[in-house]
């Protein structure tokens, strides 16, 4: 069943994704950081404050989580920041979360070998965002 | 006592311990490839040894070009600094043109015996099958080995 975008029953479904997803599970072995995702406001597209998705990954497993504010994924040891419309292209695949850092569409605040060493594990989770079925809220 | 107003001062130099800057951009706004690159660069060079030993020998122009975002950089080697610009610019000694997918994956590359990267892992197989479907092309491979070598060295966070 579809979940309203960056909900607290989306983080559940993606968490569920995220577990059931063997590809991660190997390639995210050996991650022990938190990793934020700052949705930013975009008003026009009825997405009116920015959120935040803390996410407590730890070795192919997603121990949580958690959607609030931008301010408490802003504290992850990796933060990835880019507006709603973007993010909304990568949980459609309209845009490669890879090539959307490659280019600035997304913007990464972290360790960067570290972030390079897990691509695979980092992909795979961008896959499994878009498995999660989700009403967008600039949908008609 | 300590004289407040010296006339003469001790006739020693004072040797400057800061280092100068390893990684700087030629452009005024670094493109988002161009900082990821450099500061992926300056981050490996810093965490490792070898890999310092390694900038600090190496003099050479290469050119990365992502092919499915059309952009590129290149990366001004000068044997312990690095100068990094947006887009191509001309004399590199090697150009490396790829997908972004690969250009990540050459920075997975492990090394392995005599400081050569290992083609024989999973991501080793996967660039060397771009390599020969020609998904991945290098100019001035020819001549420029050791200098290819040395450059996969410095990228690779393995």
């Amino acid at each position: 069943m579809a979940v309203k975008a960056f909900s607290d029953e989306w983080a559940k479904q993606f968490k569920d994704e995220v577990n059931r997803s063997s590809v991660y599970k190997s390639a995210a072995k050996g991650w022990k950081w938190t990793v934020g995702l700052v949705v930013e406001a975009e008003p026009d597209k009825n997405f009116p404050e920015s959120v935040g998705i803390a996410m407590d990954l730890f070795d192919g497993e997603a121990r949580d989580i958690k959607v609030g504010p931008a301010t408490e994924a802003q504290k992850c040891d990796f933060v990835i920041t880019a507006p709603y419309t973007r993010w909304k292209q990568v949980a459609t695949k309209e845009l490669d979360a890879t090539k959307g850092m490659l280019q600035g569409k997304l913007k990464l605040k972290g360790d960067l070998p570290t972030i390079v060493r897990y691509t695979k594990a980092s992909q795979e989770m961008t896959e499994c965002t878009t498995r999660v079925p989700v009403i967008w809220p600039d949908a008609n | 006592m300590h004289d407040a107003c010296p006339g003469h001062m001790a006739r020693r130099k004072l040797k400057a311990k800061t280092k100068a800057k390893a990684v700087d951009y030629a452009d005024q706004e670094p493109s988002a490839f161009a900082s990821m690159l450099g500061g992926l660069i300056e981050a490996n060079v810093q965490s490792s040894e070898a890999k310092q030993r390694d900038f600090d020998s190496l003099a050479a122009r290469v050119g990365i070009w992502v092919t499915d975002i059309d952009e590129g950089v290149t990366l001004d080697f000068k044997k312990g600094s690095l100068v990094v610009h947006n887009g191509l610019q001309p004399k590199r000694n090697i150009t490396i043109r790829a997908e972004a997918d690969t250009v990540m994956n050459l920075s997975n590359l492990k090394i392995g015996l005599f400081g050569m990267p290992v083609y024989y892992d999973e991501v080793g197989r996967g660039v060397a099958l771009k390599l020969v479907q020609g998904r991945l092309k290098i100019d001035g491979l020819v001549g420029n080995l050791a200098t290819l070598n040395t450059v996969t060295r410095i990228f690779s966070v393995q």
